[in-house]
This record gives C-alpha cells, sequence and structure tokens, in this order.
C-alpha cells in the first residue's frame, strides 16, 4: 500500500466517453437489440442511484450545516442564479441554435452540483473543506427532487424543447429517487461494504453512465444527429458554456465580496457554485427526454463538463500559490489514503491536474473519511464506543470482527481515545 | 569535520572510491548492530552497484553529486525497488517488490549517496518506541537496556551508534523527533508536505512526513538540501527566540527547561492555546486514517497485526468519522491562530521527547506524575507542533556520559533554514552536539571512514 507517486495522466473517463460517442456514431444499436440495452441502461441507472444514496453521509451534511449563509449563496448559484443564466442564454441563442441543443444547454444550468470535484478543487485552494462537504452533498441531494421540478417548470413553459414530458417526472422518481432513498436508507446496513469497495464500485458507477450515453448516442445517430449538426454548432456550444461558466464565477466573486465572505469560504462559493453534475444529468436527461433527444440533450452537459473541470483546475491552483501561510491550515482535504499530495502549493496544481479526471466521473464517490461513518452509538452520533452493544454495532458498520484476544487492548485504547475525545470538546 | 561531508570529499576528489567505502561499511554493520537490532535488511549487491557507478562518474571526471559515496539506511517504510514494503509488518513480508524507489531515495541516488541498509520501526509506524513484533526491539547505542525510541528507531540508533552517517525516517507525531531526542542525534521533521513523500507506506496522511537523521548539523543540513531542493546557510545571525511556555514547561526533565533558559533567557515565553486540545485532535486523527488506512486488512485477518499495534489500529477504525471532522474542523481554525501567533518568531525553543530514553523493561513514563505507556506518550511534545504543519529541529544537548535529551527548535512555514542557523549557533556554543556512545562502532574507527 506504498503512497502512490504523482504521474500526470490523460483523463481517461473522458477519452472513454469519447471513445462511446464515436463507437454510437459508428455501430448504433438498433431495433430490438436497442431496446435491451434500454432495460439494462435503466437498471444501471436504479442501481447507480441505489449507490449514491448509499455512499451519500448525513453526518457529513449535518456536521457543516451551522454556516448556512454560506449554503444559502452555494444553494442560489445552483438553483437560482445558473437557471436565470440558463434561461438567458436560451433565449439569445434559440434563433440560430439547434432547439433541442438550445433545450441541452438550459437543462445543464438545471442540475444539481458536483461533490467530489467541488471538495477537492476546494481543498487544493485551501477553501473551507468542511463547509464544501456540506454544501455539495446538499445541492446533490436536493437535486433528485429540485431538477426534474425545475425542468418541468421551466423547459416546458418556455417552449425551449419539445419532447419533455412532465409525466417523466414519475418516472424520475421510479428510477433515481426510490433507488436512491432505498441506498440511502440501508446505509447503517450496508455503507460499510460499500465504503470499502470502492474500486470495485468505481466500475460499476463509470459503466453505467457508459452504457447509458451510448444508448442515448445510438438512438440521436439512428435519428439523425450527425446530420443535424455541425462544427459550428459544437464550436458555439464551448462558447456558450464558457460564457456561463465565466457569468456564474464572476457574478460568484462578486457576491461573495459584497457579502464579506472569508477567503475559504468566497472558494466554497466559487467552487461548489460553479459546478454541474454529469453524472446526475445524464440519467435525468434518460429518465426526463424522449430517446431520441437525449444525445444531443447530453452534448452541451458533457461539453460544459469538461471545460468547468480545465478551469477549475487552473484556478485551484492559482489560489493555492496565492493562500496565505496560515490558510494551509486546510489541507484537510481528505483524499484516498494513496492518493496524490496536494497539501504544498507545489503540489497543488499536480494534484488539480489529477483532480480533474478524477472528477471527470466519480462524483457519487464522495472522499473516503467523507462517506464511512460507523452506525451512531449514542443521540449525538459522535461518541466513541465504549460498552460491548456499542463496540459491536460500530464493528459491524465497519465490516470487522473483533476477535476475543482483541477486546482488551481494543477497550483500553478506545478509553483512551474517549478520553481525547472528552478533551477535544472540552 | 562533518562525517558526511568528509566522506563525499574524498570520493569526489578520488582520494577514496566509493566501492571502497561501502565494502567497508557493510562489512562493519553486522557488528556495529550486534545488540542493537537498527537493521532490518541489508543491501549488499545493491549498495556496489551504486558504489560502482558514483566510482565511474568520478573516474570518467563527472562529479556524482555532494553526497557522493555516502552510505545510509531508510526506515522500512520507503520503496526500495525489487524489494517489499514492510512498514515493519509481517502482513507486508511477501509482498509485490517496489517497481521503483521511492521518490526521497531518488533524489539521494541522484546526489550520490548509497543505500546499504532498511531499518527498524513499529509495526506501521504506530508508536513511539521500535518494539516491532516481527524485528524485536531496537536498543539504545547510549544504554541498551533502553528503548532508543520510534517509531524511527532504527535510523536513530543506526545513526547514534555511528554506523550509518545519516539515515531517512519518518514523523507522523514525532516519529524523528522523539528517537533523536532519546539517542543524541540531530533529526529534522519538515514542513508538512515539504520533502517528497511519493512511494512511502502511509500512516496518517494529514500528518506524514519524511526527514533526515545525521549526527553532525552540516552533514543533515546537506541532506536536506538534497532532498529539498533549497539551500541553507549556517551563518550565525539575528534572529528572534521565543521560549514555547505552559503544557511544553510541564512534563519536561529540568535539564532541558535550563538549557532553554540557558540559551535564551530574555526570549518571551510563547503560549500555543489549547495544547492539550490540539494534542487530543492530533491523536484522533492519526487514530481515525491509521484506523480506515488499515480496515481492509483488519477485516480479513486482525491477528497478523503485531498485537500492540492491532488493538490501536482496531481502536481507530471504529472511531466515528463525526468525531474525526470536529477534529478536522478545530485543526484547520487552531493552525491559523497559531501561525498568526508566531509570525513574529523565527525559532521556538521546546523539549523534544519528555524525558531521558525509558527501560525496555519498563517502556512506561511519568505524565502528569502518572505512568503513561512510551509507546503511545513520549510524543506529548512533538504532537501539538505536527498539528501545525511546523517544521521542528530536534537538537541534541551535548552531555557526553549522560543518558541523551533533545530539544526541539519549532520555526514558522518553510522556515527550516533558520533552525539550522540556530542550531549550528548552539553546536558552535557547545550546548548541542552529538557525541559517541560508549562502546559503539563508529563510523570513524571501524566504518565507512576508517
Amino acid at each position: 500500500m506504498p503512497r502512490a507517486k504523482f504521474i500526470p495522466s490523460v483523463d481517461p473517463f473522458l477519452l472513454c466517453l469519447i471513445g462511446v460517442v464515436v463507437a454510437a456514431s459508428l455501430l448504433p444499436v438498433r431495433g430490438g437489440a436497442a431496446d435491451a440495452v434500454d432495460i439494462i441502461a435503466n437498471l444501471a441507472i436504479a442501481l447507480l442511484f441505489f449507490l449514491h444514496g448509499a455512499k451519500l453521509s448525513r453526518a457529513a451534511i449535518v456536521q457543516g450545516i451551522g454556516n448556512w449563509r454560506l449554503h444559502a449563496m452555494v444553494f442560489a448559484s445552483t438553483y437560482v442564479l445558473f437557471p436565470l443564466t440558463g434561461l438567458a442564454s436560451a433565449a439569445l441563442v434559440q434563433a440560430w441554435l439547434n432547439p433541442v441543443l438550445v433545450s441541452g444547454v438550459l437543462f445543464l444550468t438545471l442540475l444539481p452540483s458536483t461533490v467530489q470535484s467541488s471538495i477537492a478543487f476546494t481543498a487544493v485552494a485551501r477553501g473551507n473543506v468542511a463547509a464544501a462537504v456540506c454544501s455539495a452533498s446538499l445541492s446533490n441531494l436536493a437535486g433528485i427532487a429540485l431538477t426534474p421540478l425545475l425542468v418541468g417548470l421551466l423547459m416546458h413553459t418556455t417552449g425551449s424543447t419539445s419532447g419533455f414530458d412532465w409525466q417523466a417526472v414519475r418516472g424520475i422518481v421510479q428510477q433515481l429517487l426510490l433507488p436512491f432513498l432505498a441506498g440511502h436508507f440501508l446505509r447503517p446496513v450496508i455503507g460499510g461494504f460499500i465504503d470499502r469497495n470502492k474500486k470495485i464500485l468505481t466500475p460499476v458507477d463509470r459503466g453505467s453512465i457508459l452504457l447509458v450515453v451510448y444508448s442515448a448516442f445510438s438512438a440521436a445517430v439512428v435519428n439523425g444527429i450527425w446530420d443535424m449538426l455541425d462544427l459550428k454548432d459544437l464550436g458555439a456550444l464551448v462558447a456558450l458554456s464558457g460564457v456561463i461558466l465565466a457569468v456564474i464565477m464572476v457574478v460568484n466573486l462578486m457576491a461573495a465580496k459584497a457579502a464579506g465572505l472569508p477567503r475559504e469560504d468566497a472558494i466554497v462559493l466559487l467552487f461548489c457554485g460553479s459546478k454541474k453534475s454529469l453524472v446526475s444529468g445524464v440519467p435525468m436527461a434518460g429518465a426526463l427526454f424522449a430517446p431520441a433527444q437525449v444525445g444531443m440533450v447530453l452534448l452541451p452537459v458533457m461539453i460544459f463538463h469538461q471545460l468547468q473541470l480545465f478551469v477549475c483546475a487552473w484556478l485551484a491552483g492559482r489560489y493555492a500559490r496565492s493562500a496565505p501561510p496560515e490558510t494551509e491550515a486546510l489541507d484537510t482535504a481528505l483524499p484516498p489514503a494513496d492518493a496524490p499530495r496536494s497539501d504544498t502549493p507545489e503540489n497543488a496544481i499536480a494534484f488539480a491536474a489529477e483532480a480533474a479526471p478524477a472528477a471527470a466521473m466519480p462524483e457519487l464517490a464522495t472522499p473516503a473519511a467523507v462517506t464511512t461513518e460507523p452506525k451512531a452509538t449514542s443521540s449525538s452520533g459522535a461518541q466513541v464506543p465504549r460498552t460491548s452493544d456499542e463496540i459491536a454495532t460500530a464493528a459491524a458498520a465497519r465490516g470487522l470482527t473483533i476477535p476475543e484476544e482483541c477486546e482488551p487492548g481494543l477497550r483500553e485504547n478506545l478509553a483512551v481515545l474517549a478520553g481525547h475525545a472528552e478533551r477535544l470538546r472540552g | 569535520m562533518s562525517a558526511i561531508l568528509q566522506i563525499a570529499e574524498r570520493v569526489r576528489s578520488g582520494q577514496e572510491s566509493a566501492t571502497a567505502i561501502v565494502e567497508r561499511t557493510l562489512a562493519a554493520l553486522p557488528q556495529a548492530d550486534a545488540g542493537l537490532n537498527a537493521v532490518t535488511r541489508l543491501l549488499p549487491e545493491r549498495a556496489l552497484h551504486e558504489a560502482a557507478l558514483v566510482d565511474d562518474i568520478v573516474a570518467a571526471g563527472g562529479d556524482p553529486g555532494p553526497l557522493a559515496g555516502v552510505p545510509y539506511g531508510v526506515k522500512d517504510l520507503f520503496d526500495v525497488e525489487g524489494l517489499p514494503t514492510t512498514a515493519g509488518s509481517l502482513l507486508y513480508a511477501d509482498a509485490p517488490p517496489a517497481p521503483a524507489d521511492a521518490d526521497a531515495v531518488v533524489r539521494l541516488r541522484e546526489a550520490g549517496a548509497i543505500l546499504v541498509a532498511t531499518l527498524n520501526m513499529d509495526e506501521f509506524a504506530y508508536g513511539f518506541a521500535t518494539v516491532n513484533a516481527t524485528h524485536g526491539t531496537t536498543r539504545n547505542p547510549h544504554d541498551r537496556t533502553r528503548l532508543a525510541g520510534g517509531s524511527s528507531g532504527g535510523c536513530a540508533a543506526a545513526v547514534a551508534a555511528g554506523a550509518l552517517p545519516f539515515a531517512l525516517g519518518s514523523d507522523t507525531n514525532g516519529s524523528i523527533r522523539v528517537p533523536a531526542s532519546l539517542t543524541g542525534t540531530y533529526g529534522l521533521k519538515p514542513s508538512h508536505g515539504d520533502l517528497p513523500l511519493g512511494g512511502t507506506f502511509p500512516f496518517a496522511d494529514s500528518f506524514d512526513d519524511i526527514g533526515p537523521f545525521a549526527r553532525d548539523l552540516t552533514g543533515l543540513a546537506i541532506v536536506w538540501e538534497v532532498l529539498s531542493g533549497r539551500t541553507t546557510r549556517l551563518d550565525p545571525g539575528e534572529l528572534r527566540v521565543g521560549r514555547l511556555g505552559g503544557r511544553f514547561r510541564e512534563n519536561a526533565d529540568p535539564f532541558q527547561l535550563a538549557a532553554i533558559d540557558a540559551i535564551a533567557p530574555d526570549a518571551p515565553f510563547v503560549d500555543l492555546p489549547e495544547i492539550a486540545r490540539a494534542r487530543s485532535a492530533a491523536f484522533l486523527i492519526t487514530a481515525y486514517e491509521g484506523g480506515m488506512l488499515h480496515c481492509d486488512a483488519l477485516a480479513r485477518d486482525p491477528l497478523a497485526f503485531d498485537p500492540a499495534v492491532r488493538d490501536r489500529l482496531l481502536a481507530g477504525a471504529l472511531l466515528p468519522e463525526v468525531l474525526y471532522r470536529e477534529a478536522q474542523a478545530f485543526r484547520a481554525a487552531y493552525k491559523a491562530q497559531v501561525s498568526a501567533l508566531i509570525a513574529e518568531f523565527d525559532v521556538l525553543l521546546a523539549p523534544a521527547a519528555p524525558c531521558v530514553a525509558p527501560l525496555v523493561k519498563d517502556p512506561n513514563i511519568l505524565i502528569d506524575g502518572a505512568r503513561a505507556p512510551a509507546r503511545s506518550d513520549l510524543g506529548i511534545h512533538t504532537q501539538p507542533i505536527t498539528f501545525t504543519g511546523l517544521p521542528a529541529l530536534a537538537v541534541p544537548l551535548y552531555r557526553p556520559g549522560q543518558l541523551p535529551l533533545g530539544l526541539q527548535l519549532v520555526g514558522r512555514l518553510h522556515g527550516e533554514v533558520e533552525l539550522f542557523r540556530f542550531a549550528a549557533m548552539l553546536e558552535a556554543q557547545g550546548i548541542a552536539g552529538s557525541w559517541q556512545p560508549e562502546g559503539a562502532a563508529s563510523v570513524d574507527q571501524q566504518g565507512a571512514l576508517a
């Protein structure tokens, strides 16, 4: 388990996504096979959201909820500022851009924020990581309900799309919300297993997304997406994504200044408030839009997602370099134990560069330390386990069995840790 | 003169070959290590190959680097190409061999240093004692009935005994400074994250650092320059000095306190706030991160661990995440507070370990008048410093004939140069310095420089 060395890498998931789009363009699945792939994709989405629910730590949200003003600002950025920018953009370009792409642009502005990349960039930039965990998790959680609602309200009424079906919201509840809630409420039982087996589960996450993208693009290709689109459209999408991102970031920076947010919190607003989740967006589009349109609706999401990662990686590096020494306090990025070091200015860029590919997909995979949580052992759920029952419960949550010969030493050490916990809490 | 500098100069000038030096070191090491238990693996084939490469460069008229031909050892948690990285545990004895050297080892190799041995440690670096179930307890060269301290005890003992000119260890909560203090050597814990950690076995990511041990300050400074890519100087100068007060004045040997007061009688006392709370937070973060790191292995086969380490790791793995996050939040605020508080000082003086080396047969120390296990409590003064991420240089108080005691010179973030300069001044005044343990084989007598 030696610590990993920094090796410059290309975003492998981005390459996979491009590969799948190319594959769907050359070999689109059709007819009966397409139906089968659809069913598998739907099941994969349900599994994806089940895992998403199981991984989300309620404790992390509760822990950082005190900074309500910051969370409100992040929330407003994600679900008010972004949609308004989306509506304005759609109004500006609908005269000359393909209407389904316009829908895609609006759709992307309604999506929830990412979790992992928001936290990773905040950490690299020496921002308030604890608040970022809470803000990003809250936004992601709320998006399960809010995004379909906003899609229903805004996209239906603006006339910027044809093909969205309000009844599809029912589909999203069945396909996304229910598995998500099931996973989340089963977290006390399966959370430990999921946290310990991230390496196995990551391919499931990524595989689900790739399958949905393949299915969506196959349908889009069969319906002639590449006949309807040209390089000019793609260029326009990149430019539009850049404009939207710039507007959001500038407004957030100004808002942070106006509100007098400290540097660490302003970083949270900047990074958490400017992210849109590909992982949430892909299955939601699958559930909300007609199959033939999903591929094209997703194009803006995919482009924006990559753009935000590149820009944020660069920005986070700049913030890290300009951080005053005392803000180095926030090297509590909680990276996985074998992740590259990110806690020096020199390494920050390297980590940011790596965070981008890592964040290209696994917003689901919140950092290990954020998601692992033994079962509550008291009313507050934050006490060191001391009694036999508490120890057994905490051990089960971690998938541990305590051999008899370990018990005296374990109890002795837990007593020491309980003393330290008491001292920490004053 | 610095043994490290002397060896390098002789090799660079062609007075002596690196191969001859390495052959002598390899021949002397087993005898020097007899009864110490500092060395876990000798690497003769690799060492002689590296030495031959250095000699080839000299023969071709080139310069192999500032550490040309200087033999050294690494704690058992550094990747050494072709060998399993065991972190002192039987669990990893048959791990796949490391595909490449750790980054720090690469830097030292590129500077001409020759890796000759891996060195003993507490399993997974979890302890201040170097009591290892697989390799045994490392003894203190100054009194072999006593502990060498840990977790980098093998490094400290090998260097203190004069068996190696320098060694590379790691410090998560004091694992360089505690054994340096107990064995009378210099040891540096750098600013957090300053020295390359790539290819080292982690313990607690929030605090892990690597750093060198040496018997002389000049040599230590050269090794640090190679590892950090920065330069230092050892000339005296105006430095702003403070004495850490409060908890740092308790649980310390009177000799340490008298030395601090003699070194800087007029320096103001600086009271870091909530030291006990900071240490507790460090304890909890370390326990949690260590526990989570080994959770899978503990789930598979807990009994394969060293019992003393296993129970600590198990306890850490059962800590609630919420508590861990509370400790991290406290740490973030604390670091900012301390940085502001010490901004006007270049060097702060504090004890390193709280006492002389405890006896192997009674590995306990007194903390607040009560007996406490040395394995967990020798770091009482180092842990709060680690918590802040600040650099700290352990310097041995010069007192031949007595058991070693050390001080910590704590600096501002990235302020290592000031620490070296202040330590050089203490060395020049005869306050700090290493001395040869009685009966120990030395580099000068029969090792690298014979």
